[in-house]
C-alpha cells in the first residue's frame, strides 16, 4: 500500500464504514425506540422528539423479565461449565490419539450439523421422564451437551499447538498422561478455552427453540421466550418491546466488547486450520 | 464441513499461532507414540453426550415416526407409514423443506459473498481486526429472538425506521414483510445480516496466512490487485471460504427463531421452513407428535444429503482435500 489512498482503498473504505453502520443500525433503533412514547413511534424517524424513560421500568412489570434475564444466566453459566469440563479432554483426545480422536472430531461435527429440531422430541420425552422439563437445570443440561461439537471445534486446534514433546518429558519423569493434561496442556489452552467457553456462553443465551419447547412454565421462562411472547401480545407498544429487546442484547454486547481480543484470536486460531 | 476443517497439515501451519513443529518432523514414531498413550475414557463424556444428543434421538425419532403417539402418551401402537403419508399430505411439509433449501443456498450465498468483501477490506487496511472489526461481529451475538423484534420494528409500515424513506420512493405504507416473496427475502437478508461476520472473521484469519513474499513477488512480477487475489490470495484462503460456506449452510438449515418472531410462517405459508415446521406441527394445535417425528427424519436425511454433496464437491477444492 502506498501513503497515498488509492481509489481502491477508498472502496474498500467506504464498504468498511457502510458494513459497521449496517451492523450497528437495528440495534441502535431499538436503542431510539426505547426512548420515545408511542405518538412519538407513530411519528416515524430516527430520533426521539422527546426522551421518554417510562418504556424501561414498564417492559419489567409487563412481563417478569428479572426473572427471565436470571434464569438466562442461570441456563448459560450452567450450560457453558458443563460444555468446557466435557470438551477439554475430549479434544485432548481429537488432537492428541491419531486416528481414533479424528474420527471422534468427525463424529461431533456430523452431529453438530443436524438441525436442533430433530432432536426436540426425543428430548422432550426424556427431560419429561426425569421430571426436568420447565426447569432451568434441564434446560442448562441439554444445552450444555448439545454445544459440546462447538467447543471441541474451537479447542481442538489449540491443544495441536501444545508441542508433544513437552508432554513426553513429563511422561518420562513418571507423570501420568491424564495428570499431564491437567498441569501442562490446560494452561496453555487457557486462551482457547476462554473463547470457546464465551462463544457457548452466546449460543446457550441465544437459544430458543429449545428454551420454547421444554420451558413455557413462567418460573423457568428464558429471555428469548419472554420476548417471543412480547411478540404475541397486541397491546404491547413498539417502546416497550424495544426496552425488553435491549435487556436481553446489553449483557452479551458487553461481554463481547470486553473479551474481543480473546473472542477473535480464539475463533480465529481455533477455527481456521 | 469435516473434511475442509479436520485438515490440519499445511492450512494450519500457515496460521498465526506458534508453528506446531510435530507435523513437520519427518518421524513417524513421534506422533503414534503419543497417540498409543493417550487414555480413551477421557472422551468417554462426550461419548455420552452423542449418545444423548444424536444417538438416542436419532432411535427415538424413528420409533416415533412409525408409532402413533402423544405428547403425554408415547409409542401407543405400531402405525406403518401413516405418518409419513400424513406429512407427505402436510399443506406445509413438502414446501418447507424447498423453502429451507432455498433459503439455506440463497442465505449462504450472501453471507460468504459479503463475508469475503468485508474480511479483504478489513484485510486491506492493515493486519489488526481492531475495533471495527468487533463492532461488524456484533450482529453474531446479538441473540436472533432481539435480531428479529429489532428488524421487525424497523420495516414496520407504521413507525418503521423507513416510513420516510418509502414515502420519498412513492411507496408509502410499504411493508416489505407484507407478501410471501418480500417476506422469504426479508428473512434470508436478516439471516445473513446475522451470519456474515462468522465468514469475515474466518476468512481474515486465514488472509493473515497470505504469505508476504508471494505478494512481493507478484507485485514485482507486476501483477495488478486482481491477478493477485486471484493467483495469490485464492489458493491460500479457497479451504477456509470453502469451510465457512458449509457452516453457514449448516446454521442456514437450523433456522428457527427468526420465522417463529418476525412472520411466524406467514403470509399463507410462505415463509414456514423446514424446523418451524416440525415445530408447529408437534408443539402447536393438533400436536401431531407421530407426523412431527416423521418429518424431522425426512429433514435430517435432506440436510444430510446436502451437505454430503456439498462436501464432495468441496474437495475438488484444492488445499481442503481430506
Amino acid at each position: 500500500m502506498t501513503s497515498v489512498p488509492t481509489l481502491r482503498a477508498l472502496v474498500s473504505r467506504g464498504l468498511l464504514a457502510v458494513a459497521a453502520m449496517l451492523a450497528v443500525l437495528p440495534v441502535l433503533f431499538l436503542v431510539s425506540l426505547s426512548l420515545r412514547g408511542t405518538d412519538d413511534v407513530q411519528n416515524g424517524g430516527w430520533l426521539p422528539e422527546r426522551l421518554l424513560w417510562a418504556n424501561w421500568p414498564a417492559a419489567f412489570e409487563t412481563v417478569p423479565l428479572a426473572r427471565m434475564l436470571a434464569n438466562s444466566w442461570l441456563v448459560a453459566v450452567g450450560a457453558t461449565l458443563l460444555t468446557a469440563v466435557i470438551a477439554v479432554p475430549t479434544a485432548y483426545v481429537t488432537a492428541r490419539a491419531g486416528r481414533r480422536g479424528k474420527r471422534l472430531y468427525s463424529v461431533l461435527l456430523a452431529a453438530y450439523c443436524a438441525p436442533p429440531v430433530v432432536a426436540v422430541l426425543p428430548l422432550y420425552f426424556l427431560l419429561k421422564s426425569v421430571d426436568l422439563t420447565n426447569s432451568t437445570i434441564g434446560l442448562a443440561l441439554v444445552n450444555g451437551l448439545a454445544n459440546v461439537p462447538v467447543a471441541v471445534w474451537l479447542l481442538d486446534g489449540f491443544v495441536r499447538r501444545v508441542p508433544v514433546e513437552v508432554e513426553e518429558a513429563a511422561w518420562v519423569d513418571g507423570l501420568s498422561v491424564a495428570s499431564g493434561l491437567r498441569r501442562i496442556v490446560f494452561p496453555l489452552i487457557t486462551p482457547g478455552l476462554v473463547a470457546a467457553s464465551l462463544v457457548c456462553f452466546f449460543l446457550a443465551y441465544n437459544e430458543f427453540l429449545f428454551a420454547v419447547s421444554f420451558s413455557q412454565s413462567a418460573a423457568s421462562q428464558t429471555l428469548t421466550v419472554g420476548l417471543s411472547l412480547f411478540q404475541g401480545d397486541r397491546t404491547v407498544q413498539f417502546g416497550q418491546q424495544a426496552a425488553a429487546s435491549l435487556v436481553a442484547i446489553v449483557p452479551v454486547y458487553v461481554l463481547a466488547v470486553l473479551a474481543q481480543r480473546s473472542l477473535v484470536a480464539g475463533l480465529s486460531q481455533g477455527a481456521v486450520k | 464441513m469435516t473434511s475442509a476443517t479436520a485438515a490440519p497439515g499445511r492450512a494450519a501451519q500457515r496460521g498465526t499461532g506458534p508453528p506446531d513443529e510435530q507435523d513437520h518432523r519427518p518421524d513417524p514414531a513421534r506422533p503414534r507414540r503419543a497417540a498409543g498413550r493417550v487414555p480413551l475414557w477421557l472422551a468417554a463424556p462426550a461419548i455420552v453426550s452423542l449418545l444423548v444428543t444424536a444417538a438416542y434421538p436419532a432411535v427415538a425419532g424413528i420409533a416415533l415416526a412409525f408409532t402413533d403417539s402423544s405428547l403425554a402418551r408415547p409409542l401407543r401402537e405400531f402405525a406403518g407409514f401413516d405418518n409419513f403419508v400424513a406429512a407427505a399430505e402436510s399443506v406445509a411439509f413438502g414446501g418447507s423443506l424447498l423453502r429451507s433449501a432455498l433459503f439455506a443456498v440463497l442465505a449462504t450465498a450472501l453471507s460468504v459473498t459479503a463475508g469475503v468483501a468485508a474480511a479483504l477490506a478489513l484485510h486491506a487496511r492493515g493486519g489488526r481486526f481492531g475495533l471495527l472489526g468487533a463492532v461488524l461481529l456484533l450482529p453474531m451475538v446479538t441473540p436472533p429472538v432481539s435480531v428479529g423484534v429489532a428488524w421487525k420494528l424497523l420495516l414496520a409500515p407504521v413507525g418503521g425506521a423507513f416510513t420516510g424513506l418509502w414515502d420519498a420512493l412513492g411507496i408509502s405504507g410499504f411493508n416489505p414483510l407484507g407478501s410471501g416473496p418480500g417476506a422469504f427475502s426479508t428473512l434470508v437478508l436478516i439471516h445473513a445480516w446475522q451470519w456474515t461476520p462468522l465468514v469475515t472473521l474466518l476468512v481474515f484469519a486465514a488472509l493473515l496466512g497470505v504469505p508476504a513474499e508471494l505478494r512481493e513477488a507478484a507485485a514485482l512480477d507486476g501483477a495488478g490487485w486482481w491477478q493477485t487475489l486471484r493467483s495469490v490470495v485464492a489458493p491460500v484462503v479457497a479451504p477456509t471460504v470453502v469451510a465457512a460456506a458449509m457452516l453457514e449452510l449448516v446454521l442456514a438449515f437450523k433456522v428457527f427463531d427468526l420465522v417463529a418472531v418476525v412472520t411466524a410462517g406467514g403470509p399463507g405459508v410462505s415463509t414456514i421452513l423446514a424446523s418451524f415446521e416440525v415445530f408447529r406441527t408437534a408443539f402447536r394445535g393438533s400436536f401431531e407428535v407421530g407426523t412431527a417425528a416423521a418429518e424431522t427424519l425426512v429433514l435430517g436425511l435432506l440436510v444430510g444429503l446436502v451437505l454430503a454433496a456439498v462436501g464432495l464437491l468441496a474437495r475438488r477444492v484444492p488445499g481442503s482435500d481430506e
